[in-house]
């Protein structure tokens, strides 16, 4: 969400120099840079890469702006290097006007060949993204650097946020903050160096150096991007404002018309009409539940220009909204059935950890609804998710939570019922024609988060995605599986009733499962749990573990045995792994097996009681992990005897 | 309209046999689509309007997605007169809103492709959505064509060309027999109309692997012949010849005013060289590893080359770019080059059948060399010298001979022998722990095609990860040391990949048996089609031939106790062969696998199916060792 506006009173007194842009320049005669060995083993790294942010009032108008400099020498080491950087798109979004842009190319001879204004291009309301200009790099070759440098003037906006890490290595990062006296605050992210107060060209400055920046590092189980370098800022024109005001404020700001004092009829006219039920039903939840499948099948939110979109009267007209438009509709539906509820402001997990200590709007994306008193959230945006725990991708981040006195607190936002999302797999294994198939029948009970992806999933896609996952759900990673039958039931998106189990029951033959070593046959047991992907670290762990939700699967594999054949190989159906942090069991995978009427039944589970762990225990986590890799191999030897 | 004097020519009802549709069942479908698309001279210029008309019903609230709509076009054409509304229980609630986008992304870097998007209000169960517009065609070489089918069901499509007299139209049908629909043509007056009225048409929807769906959705491809103005006739597309005039002109506009780098470069790559086809090698792999590829689409601009000199000074250029580029240094080096058009694989289409545009996307050059014809792509960075790019096998190209002569060769279909890998392992066994040794050798795609995946993806991950998604050997335990990508390069024909394997758990051991399965990669094991999935055919990348040579060491105290028996399948169109030989301490399995394809119809699935699964048989037998007591 990008519509938060601040109406901040901008008073100070201006003072007079020329921008430092304008005397800022790239080296007259440029060479190229010595890199070392591990260096040149990188498809492309930056050298240096210099942001200079400089606000400025005009002593005309007193209006302040925004000049922003990006200075990037990039070395290309192979065609992925170039590929990577030949390309340059520069956002035009909030820019009054684009000073000079310079472009070249070093070759490592030495040969400079410049940017040719002509070949600018410019593109406009591209999807989210607003206007570009682009242009392709001239001379781009192996071992060469290419250089940008260019500087926009932008209107003004006091927040603003820098990103210092990228998928390739940099060697040197300065960015640097200059205010011309208007107030400050800044501040710097996942790394433990912080802005210096310093004079450039006897002009006082924050800056920031930051040497050997490594490349993000991309790790299964991460949340890669919200743990990148960055810098936040804010620069006003009025010193008295602190991060208490800014959020007073924009509470104030996003609060506005989702707390309805009074109801609008039309909203009350379609609850009589189209929610009929809803006075026989007794329990907010269901309440709750019903408003949010009639919105989510009714109404459409969408995401261009049209500033109509949020108001109440034209969404109910079209039944098209914005986001923000949408939580009105919202807010006035639970306030006509007295439905408590607060607003929740918050970032995806993924890409942002929200910080209460400092204000970012443009973190501000995304907005839940939660109902304190069933302790259950509604996101109004997301067609995949109905009445229910927050959505995986914002679990575990902190949001403020806004009530209807317009009062506002931070919290960490987690699941109510920490056994929320389980699946339960009970399978029936049987032989045909003599070790020639295997046969499969198998009943699922998918809980929680598992439950209604797997609705959404179905519901929402179809073709060739639908049947990946369709094969997904009868076991994957069987080469020959023959799908004899698969039930599913409670599919709808829309229900009523708390954490319904998703329901899959199917039957399913296979040969490929046995394989044939002259008389005697491997069942390959492992492998009917469906393809486990083993864990690998070959490199220091970087990234924290982030997964998806906390989660628990519990198998019953019961196999009937052949009359007059014996078993081998059972002890590989016995594997348990733990992590124990501070005396709690935090995830765990405990398989064993036992025999009893000519069957042979295994019992598996595996647990993982939070979403987060930390780095340090890394490889307690990956040996429970891979601990399902390993079943997946299990298999039993059968000997006529 | 000239009702009375209106003469009905003919009617053609094809033939037609295919499932009813039951538009309940649909979340979302077509009630109406049509084209109505008016030609005409006026102050003897031509003049060439489309009527759209797009009528969708919502069943369920399912796909509301849909609403999203947008109207596409670019510098070749204006839209006007858009209208756009729902119908709900008789209301009409019309779109207030229409955006212009630039189109962005595709792998193309700036294109003049634009849209005009917007939203369908009051979208649900029962809505009626209807859109329509005119669409201006302002050159005549891009009359463009009618689809019967779309992503969802069509309950009428209508097509209806209206020419004056003095247009000659030119049209072809494609795939329109498995419909229910007819053709009129009335000739009126002053006119004459071409109409198909189509019923009840499925939705068309590929699948990754499916064959291009031009080959199966019912269209009509139109173009103008011809038209005449004060009794003089001027060509448009009459023929290729027509086509080929125009692509000239266009070549023409080429703005080559300093070519002296070029020329320099050329000369310098080809000082010491005598033979045509080491000259025409070294300045096609100089054109590939120093000349980027970015595409642009950019109206008429779109098929006028930039000069070679401003390619070469900057470094990248799209394909006619280095097509012209490659022209301009080949034939400067006294090496015979020609511009050529081509269509890539996924545009089922004839210059003879429809000499348009629609037939080419693409720009290569052909050269002949020591008298031989060979087709040159820089685009595809990786392809080795004499190979066409996988993509245009099998394909027309139109070769520019002079401003008036010109060729049409098919790029020939290149043999499974020229894209082979050959995998070499050597296996030791320490109870269920198996250590190999392995050398991968590629030739031709399959080398291409490894060596750019590898390029793009392999820092992205760790090299083993890499590996590991990429080959799927053994199991998931897996792991990779002593890995030896070598000089990820394609100039020397041949590549060869080295690793050392430790398979954790792949071997099994039950009391004194040691069992093996001596298949440590299982190509083609997951490629059974499900029939009931698959509509279209299927796509081949390239004919290929996998060979393996797999040596177990047998360990000490161990010997062999079952072998399978040899095994082999081989058929014109796909293949196998299995046979295991034991050699003093070793048991050496020889394996093959071809694909001599470059399609699957879907006639052959069920063939193809029952080759799978022989396939699969023999990668279940597995080889057991006893303990010597």
């Amino acid at each position: 969400m990008n519509k938060i506006i601040l109406i901040i009173a901008i008073f100070t007194s201006s003072i007079s120099f020329s921008q430092y842009y304008t005397t800022y320049d790239w080296e007259a005669n440029p060479t190229i840079h010595t890199i070392n060995d591990s260096d040149n083993m990188e498809s492309s790294l930056a050298i240096l890469k210099r942001k200079i942010i400089e606000f400025r009032r005009s002593e005309t108008n007193n209006n302040i702006s925004i000049f922003e400099t990006t200075h990037d020498i990039i070395r290309l080491n192979d065609e992925t290097g170039i590929l990577r950087h030949n390309q340059v798109y520069i956002p035009m979004f909030g820019v009054k006007k684009l000073q000079e842009i310079k472009a070249r190319t070093i070759s490592k001879d030495g040969t400079v060949t410049n940017l040719d204004e002509k070949n600018i291009k410019k593109i406009e309301n591209v999807e989210e993204y607003g206007d570009f200009q682009i242009f392709a790099i001239e001379g781009a070759e192996i071992d060469s650097e290419i250089e940008i440098l260019y500087t926009v003037e932008k209107d003004y906006s006091p927040f603003g946020t820098e990103m210092l890490q990228s998928n390739y290595p940099i060697k040197r990062v300065e960015m640097v903050f200059i205010t011309n006296g208007l107030s400050e605050y800044i501040k710097t992210y996942n790394t433990d160096q912080e802005f210096e107060r310093t004079y450039l060209d006897n002009l006082l400055v924050e800056e920031l150096s930051l040497s050997n920046i490594p490349k993000i590092a991309e790790e299964e189980y991460s949340a890669t991007d919200a743990n990148k370098i960055y810098a936040a800022y804010q620069c006003f024109g009025n010193a008295e404002i602190t991060q208490e005001l800014l959020w007073n404020n924009t509470i104030g700001n996003i609060a506005y018309g989702l707390f309805p004092k009074e109801v609008q009829p039309s909203i009350l006219n379609e609850i009589k009409n189209h929610l009929t039920t809803i006075d026989s039903i007794t329990t907010d939840f269901e309440k709750a539940a019903i408003v949010d499948n009639y919105i989510k099948t009714n109404f459409t939110v969408i995401d261009n220009r049209n500033s109509q979109l949020e108001e109440i009267d034209y969404i109910l007209t079209n039944r098209s909204s914005s986001d923000i438009g949408i939580l009105k509709v919202y807010a006035h539906f639970l306030t006509a059935l007295e439905i408590p509820y607060e607003i929740v402001v918050t970032s995806n997990r993924y890409t942002h950890r929200f910080d209460p200590e400092f204000f970012n709007p443009g973190a501000l994306r995304e907005f839940l609804i939660y109902l304190p008193k069933i302790k259950q959230y509604i996101s109004p945006t997301r067609i995949d998710y109905r009445l229910s725990e927050a959505p995986a991708n914002i679990l575990g981040n902190y949001g403020v939570f806004i009530d209807k006195n317009i009062e506002y607190y931070f919290d960490k936002i987690t699941q109510s019922d920490p056994d929320y999302s389980r699946i339960i797999r009970n399978m029936d294994i049987s032989f045909i024609d003599d070790f020639e198939r295997v046969k499969v029948d198998e009943s699922q009970k998918y809980y929680g988060h598992w439950g209604v992806q797997n609705r959404a999933f179905m519901a929402l896609t179809s073709g060739e995605s639908k049947a990946g996952f369709e094969d997904y759900l009868t076991g994957s990673g069987i080469e020959d599986k023959k799908v004899i039958s698969l039930e599913l039931e409670n599919t709808e998106m829309n229900q009523l009733t708390y954490n319904l189990p998703y329901i899959v029951n199917s039957t399913i033959e296979s040969s490929t499962l046995i394989q044939d070593a002259g008389g005697s046959y491997i069942f390959e047991v492992g492998k009917i749990i469906g393809t486990q992907s083993e864990l690998y670290q070959e490199k220091k762990r970087e990234n924290p573990i982030e997964m998806q939700y906390p989660n628990q699967y519990n198998y019953s594999i019961t196999v009937a045995i052949p009359e007059g054949y014996s078993l081998d190989g059972l002890e590989s159906l016995v594997i348990n792994k733990e992590l124990v942090i501070d005396g709690i069991k935090l995830c765990w995978w405990h398989s064993n097996y036992e025999i009893k009427d000519n069957q042979l039944v295994i019992t598996i589970e595996e647990s993982y009681r939070v979403n987060d762990f930390p780095i340090e225990h890394y490889e307690g986590f990956r040996q429970v992990i891979n601990a399902a890799s390993d079943f997946n191999k299990a298999a039993i030897l059968f000997t006529e005897e | 309209m000239n009702k009375l004097i209106a003469i009905l020519l003919l009617i053609t009802t094809y033939s037609w046999s295919q499932t009813p549709i039951n538009y309940e069942n649909e979340d979302y479908y077509y009630l109406n689509r049509s084209h109505h698309l008016k030609i005409e001279l006026v102050k003897n210029q031509l003049q060439i309007e489309n009527e759209v008309l797009e009528k969708a019903k919502y069943n369920t609230g399912n796909q509301l997605y849909f609403a999203n709509d947008f109207i596409p076009f670019d510098s070749f054409t204006e839209i006007d007169n858009i209208k756009a509304f729902t119908e709900n229980e008789g209301e009409q609630i019309f779109v207030d809103h229409f955006e212009p986008k630039d189109q962005f992304g595709g792998g193309v870097f700036f294109s003049d492709q634009q849209s005009i998007n917007f939203v369908f209000p009051v979208v649900g169960p029962g809505a009626e959505t209807t859109l329509t517009y005119t669409e201006r065609i302002k050159d005549p070489h891009f009359l463009g064509a009618f689809r019967f089918g779309t992503y969802v069901p069509t309950q009428n499509a209508t097509y209806t060309i209206e020419v004056p007299k003095g247009v000659e139209l030119g049209f072809k049908e494609f795939n329109l027999d498995s419909l229910d629909i007819t053709f009129k043509k009335i000739e009126h007056k002053k006119s004459t109309t071409f109409t198909w009225t189509a019923k009840n048409i499925q939705q068309y929807r590929k699948n990754n692997k499916s064959l291009s769906i031009l080959n199966y959705i019912p269209h009509v491809i139109v173009y103008i012949k011809s038209y005449t103005v004060k009794r003089k006739v001027i060509s448009v597309l009459n023929d290729v010849q027509d086509l080929y005039s125009w692509y000239v002109s266009l070549v023409n506009q080429i703005d080559d005013d300093d070519l002296t780098e070029v020329y320099a470069i050329a000369d310098n790559l080809t000082k010491d060289i005598s033979n045509e086809s080491k000259k025409a090698k070294a300045i096609f792999n100089w054109v590939q590893n120093n000349i980027n590829y970015v595409a642009f689409e950019d109206g008429l601009g779109g098929f006028i080359p930039r000069s070679a000199g401003s390619v070469c000074n900057k470094k990248y250029g799209d394909c006619k770019d280095m097509a012209n580029l490659l022209f301009v240094m080949l034939n400067h080096v006294d090496v015979e080059a020609y511009h050529t058009w081509i269509g890539t694989r996924d545009r089922p289409y004839s210059y003879f059948e429809i000499p348009t545009p629609i037939v080419d996307n693409h720009m290569i050059t052909t050269a002949i060399i020591d008298g031989k014809t060979v087709f040159l792509d820089a685009t595809d960075s990786y392809v080795p010298f004499g190979m066409p790019s996988s993509f245009t096998q099998g394909k027309e190209a139109l070769i520019g001979i002079s401003d008036k002569e010109f060729k049409i060769i098919k790029v020939p279909i290149q043999a499974k022998e020229k894209s082979q890998t050959f995998i070499e392992t050597e296996i030791n066994l320490n109870g269920n722990l198996v250590t190999a040794k392995s050398s991968r050798t590629m030739t031709g795609y399959d080398m291409v095609n490894f060596i750019v995946d590898a390029k793009f993806k392999k820092d992205d991950t760790s090299h083993e990860a890499y590996l590991n998604t990429k080959f799927a050997i053994g199991n998931n335990k897996t792991t990779y040391s002593n890995i030896n990508f070598g000089e990820l390069s394609t100039k020397n024909g041949r590549y060869t990949l080295q690793y050392d394997l430790e398979i954790n758990n792949y071997a099994r051991t039950f009391g004194s048996k040691l069992i093996l399965n001596m298949n440590l990669e299982k190509l083609l094991s997951k490629d059974i089609i499900l029939v009931e999935n698959e509509k279209f055919g299927r796509s081949i990348d390239h004919k290929f031939v996998r060979e393996y040579k797999t040596t177990l060491i047998i360990p000490e105290g161990y010997e062999l106790n079952y072998i399978p028996k040899d095994i082999s399948n081989e058929l014109e169109d796909y293949g196998f062969s299995f046979s295991y030989k034991k050699e003093g301490n070793t048991l050496i399995l020889h394996q093959k696998v071809y694909i001599n394809v470059l399609a699957l119809q879907n006639k052959d699935f069920e063939d193809y199916n029952i080759f799978i699964k022989s396939l699969l048989k023999a990668y279940k037998k597995s080889v057991r060792l006893d303990k010597i007591q």
